[in-house]
């Protein structure tokens, strides 16, 4: 779905990522290709394969994680850096193998030759080339390389986009199968990575079978949230627990739209606002029938409201104009004050940015709640993680345990000393101890503070924004408040592979492309029907439905 | 030099290509890098336009991938997506051609008449620079002045002025985006002209101001018909280019106007075919895109011998 040249496409995740196994035959008989493809996570076909569990008590969290439903819970929060910084890995990871990586970055791109990559070659025990790659345009630059069979060595494939990617089809003919390194106890031989939770795993599992290395998984995975400029709207009286329904947001865009003051309402929030109308992430059973998003009346109606919004002039002419790339700096700037994105952006950088726009900056989230104000809030969980890593089938055995016990170093719990290396750099040249707290240098802020090396494997997330504790304590709370809404949607868990003509239908661009206009206020809710109808009939609707029916409903169940 | 004219067409005659390769051998030698860079960038690329007629799955490969006849075709055909891009193209293309092919030329005459090497270098450097913009930049640009929350736009806002909408707006796309090649290329496009009026003889002008011809008609009998030449080629490059509008121009903006307006043949084949793994769906609209274009090529080329002028190339 979508082909967003942002990372809000978090959402498509939750449905196209998700953990079941086996279909290979069945798949290639109808792909009509000669390409073989994982096919759909098995429940018990994947339980044979997971890794096992162990987790690391060796580093307590200040607040500790509060649990919701099924594979849900709250990220544990540290208020402070721990100070002992243990080390997790005896010894240097690597054998001075050398190997090249693309990750996506959103933000400006590193140095390539910088003295923070040099340390974490020397650290690795490996050559690492790392080729962090524009994020905005990432879905646009991986199919280059897989259409050339020219994958680096060790790559990230956000599951949002896994359709863009045919990321199930390239496993097994492009990347390389873990299993016999992971599965079950075979972990063990890499702690860290043994402490990942089991259902990070299942994000890079395909056809019962584990690919990916996850990295910032999570208990607590939405797609985003709306965000607001606390400060602002506090100053105004305006808290967080006023707004309950979809009609108490659009409302906020009246009161707070000043048009010549230069100030809008609203970034564009449809992408986090509509499943608040019943609306499925994209997929739903009713009745047993299996129904896509775009045949219900709820995706309709979010649409609809979005359009209102756009149309009445609450929203910052910059984003109607489709430039999704200034909507950070227009939140922080005071230009919008309601923003709708990932839960990821919720950061200590994002807390630095904002300070440095306006003192008194505090980023809120609205609690999650449904457009009519009366039904209980829900919202739909995603994978434990998007963010999966994924080494090339070309590395030799011997290679790819060379990269999993770098994983292994790269995935060391938050505060222990190989995290301190990965993400602050070396101490003295790329951070400082300041009251307890690692602070970059004007050299670690731009080699080290845009992420590459977590991109490929990191710890579980954890919540701590150690200059900032207040922000800790906003987000530990958030999700505190929120926790109990969190559900699982059809399909969670399972990551299906399509063949080509249904992953093409399921990214329904015309579709998209007709939405984006209906929200931007450009066409009418009748121009979206038409459009949807139009993707049914001749778009490979219907097939991709009936495909989704007979081989992934009626084989696997919803795997809720 | 003296060159052997054949007596039936007046141009040279046809020497042995031993004596011709001894006498061009450094020529030859200057122009093989760009032969070879022609040859594997340009040519060999051309073998991936079977898939065009496959339906094929990067995974198995341009070997294995099944064959699909004319299939993809027939969906182009009845795909009134693309016949939207066609339109689309055909349209900006018409509008480019009325109002940015003149722009350079008038330019570079304005720049000859101005006498001062000073200002005239001054000038030129001026409107070379926004050529090596990139587009994002230029659309950036254009945001920041035009754009809803733009410099003019807070102006009218302030004054009760009322806004205007540019950037957004898809009935006038064509002109905005007309607008931005005026103020990105038009500079970089009168070099050639810039050139054209340096190889006109100049006692031609003293002659026709001593037979008191004035600044018009001077123009008129003896700057054009100098130009002329390479007026037609530059016009004959262009309507063969006329499906080729632009690419991340029309990419960058699509969400502002819509795709409605901004989809253009090129970025229908992206996203209708790189975006959505439909690789040999977007083949096929490229090759559609290239078949046209290559007649348009022939055709313009013939209309340019009809006019007596040398056009591209001649037989």
């Amino acid at each position: 779905m979508g082909n967003e040249l942002n990372r809000r496409s978090f959402l498509n995740a939750a449905v196209s990522a998700a953990g079941l196994v086996a279909m290979g035959p069945l798949l290639s008989a109808c792909g009509g290709s000669g390409a073989q493809r994982a096919g759909v996570n098995s429940d018990a076909g994947l339980k044979a394969v997971l890794p096992t569990y162990v987790p690391n008590p060796l580093i307590k969290p200040d607040i500790a994680s509060i649990a919701g439903g099924p594979d849900v819970m709250t990220d544990p929060g540290f208020l402070s850096y721990p100070s002992n910084r243990i080390a997790t890995v005896s010894g240097i990871p690597g054998k001075g193998g050398k190997y090249s990586a693309v990750t996506p970055l959103w933000g400006t791109i590193p140095p390539a030759d910088s003295s923070f990559y040099q340390a974490m070659n020397k650290a690795l025990g490996a050559q690492f080339e790392m080729k962090p790659a524009d994020g905005n345009n990432y879905n646009t630059i991986v199919p280059t390389m897989t259409a050339a069979k020219k994958l680096p060595d060790w790559i990230n494939l956000p599951g949002w986009w896994s359709s863009n990617f045919n990321t199930g089809g390239l496993v097994g003919n492009q990347l390389a199968d873990l299993t016999p390194y992971l599965s079950g106890d075979n972990i063990k031989k890499y702690p860290n990575l043994a402490a990942l939770p089991t259902a990070a795993w299942r994000a890079g599992a395909w056809g019962d079978k584990l690919y990916g290395i996850p990295a910032f998984s999570t208990g607590f995975k939405v797609a985003g949230a709306i965000f607001y400029r606390r400060d602002v709207l506090e100053a105004k009286g305006i808290t967080a627990d006023q707004v309950k329904s979809a009609e108490d947001l659009m409302n906020l865009g009246k009161e707070l739209t000043d048009a010549r003051a230069g100030v809008w309402a609203f970034d564009d929030v449809y992408r986090y606002t509509y499943t608040a109308f019943g609306a499925p992430l994209k997929w739903k059973v009713d009745n047993g029938k299996l129904v896509h998003l775009y045949e219900t009346q709820e995706f309709l109606d979010a649409a609809d409201w979005s359009r209102k919004l756009a149309v009445a002039g609450y929203v910052h002419p910059d984003a109607l104009a489709g430039d999704n790339a200034g909507g950070s700096t227009r939140f922080y700037g005071g230009k919008t004050l309601i923003s709708a994105t990932g839960t990821g952006v919720w950061n200590l950088s994002d807390y630095q940015s904002g300070q440095a726009a306006n003192p008194n900056y505090r980023r809120g989230a609205f609690n999650f709640f449904s457009a009519d104000g009366k039904s209980a809030p829900r919202v739909d969980t995603g994978s434990a993680t998007d963010i999966v890593s994924y080494l090339n089938i070309n590395l030799k055995p011997e290679q790819i345990e060379e990269c999993l016990a770098i994983a292994n170093y790269l995935a060391a719990p938050f505060g222990s000393a190989e995290y301190t290396m990965v993400n602050f750099g070396v101490e003295g040249t790329h951070f400082t101890m300041q009251g307890g707290v690692p602070t970059p240098t004007d050299a670690g802020k731009k080699e080290v503070q845009a992420q590459t090396y977590p991109f490929l494997a990191a710890p579980a997330a954890v919540i701590s924004t150690q200059s900032a504790p207040n922000v800790t304590k906003d987000i530990t709370s958030w999700q505190a408040a929120n926790v109990k809404a969190l559900s699982k949607p059809v399909f969670w868990g399972m990551n299906i592979s399509m063949p080509q003509a249904q992953a093409t239908a399921d990214a329904a661009q015309p579709v998209e492309d007709t939405l984006k206009d209906v929200i931007h206020g450009k066409k009418s809710i009748e121009d979206l029907k038409n459009a949807a109808t139009t993707w049914k009939s001749s778009g490979g609707g219907d097939r991709l439905i009936q495909w989704m029916n007979d081989n992934v409903l009626q084989k696997y169940g919803t795997g809720q | 030099m003296t060159t052997l004219r054949s007596g039936r067409t007046g141009r040279p005659a046809r020497l042995n290509w031993r004596i011709r390769l001894r006498r061009d051998r450094s020529l030859i030698l200057m122009t093989l890098p760009a032969v070879v860079l022609l040859l594997a960038f340009n040519y060999a690329p051309l073998f991936g336009l079977v898939t065009a007629f496959q339906e094929y799955d990067p995974l198995a490969g341009v070997w294995n991938s099944p064959w699909a006849g004319l299939y993809q075709f027939e969906r182009l055909m009845s795909d009134p997506l693309f016949w939207g891009a066609v339109r689309n193209t055909l349209y900006l293309s018409f509008v480019q051609l009325i109002l940015f092919f003149p722009v350079p030329i008038a330019l570079a005459l304005l720049l000859n008449s101005v006498l001062s090497q000073r200002v005239r270098n001054f000038i030129q450097s001026v409107v070379y620079l926004p050529h090596f913009f990139s587009w994002v930049l230029a659309i950036t640009i254009f945001q920041q002045m035009l754009g809803g929350a733009g410099a003019v736009n807070h102006f009218l806002r302030n004054n009760d002025i009322g806004t205007w909408d540019v950037m957004t707006n898809p009935d006038t796309f064509a002109l905005l985006v007309t607008s931005q090649v005026i103020w990105k290329e038009a500079g970089w496009g009168i070099i050639v002209f810039l050139a054209a009026l340096a190889a006109i003889n100049t006692d031609l002008y003293e002659a026709a101001a001593a037979d008191g011809a004035g600044r018009w008609r001077r123009l008129w009998h003896i700057t054009l018909p100098g130009l002329r030449a390479v007026i037609v080629l530059m016009l004959v490059l262009r309507l063969g280019n006329a499906l080729t509008v632009g690419f991340e121009q029309f990419l960058i903006q699509r969400n502002a106007v819509g795709h409605d307006t901004a989809e253009v043949l090129d970025t229908f084949s992206f996203y209708y075919g790189i975006a959505t793994n439909d690789y040999s769906y977007g083949a096929a609209a490229g090759l559609f895109k290239s078949v046209i274009s290559l007649l348009l090529i022939w055709g313009a080329n013939k209309l340019a011998h009809a006019f007596g002028e040398d056009g591209l190339y001649r037989k």
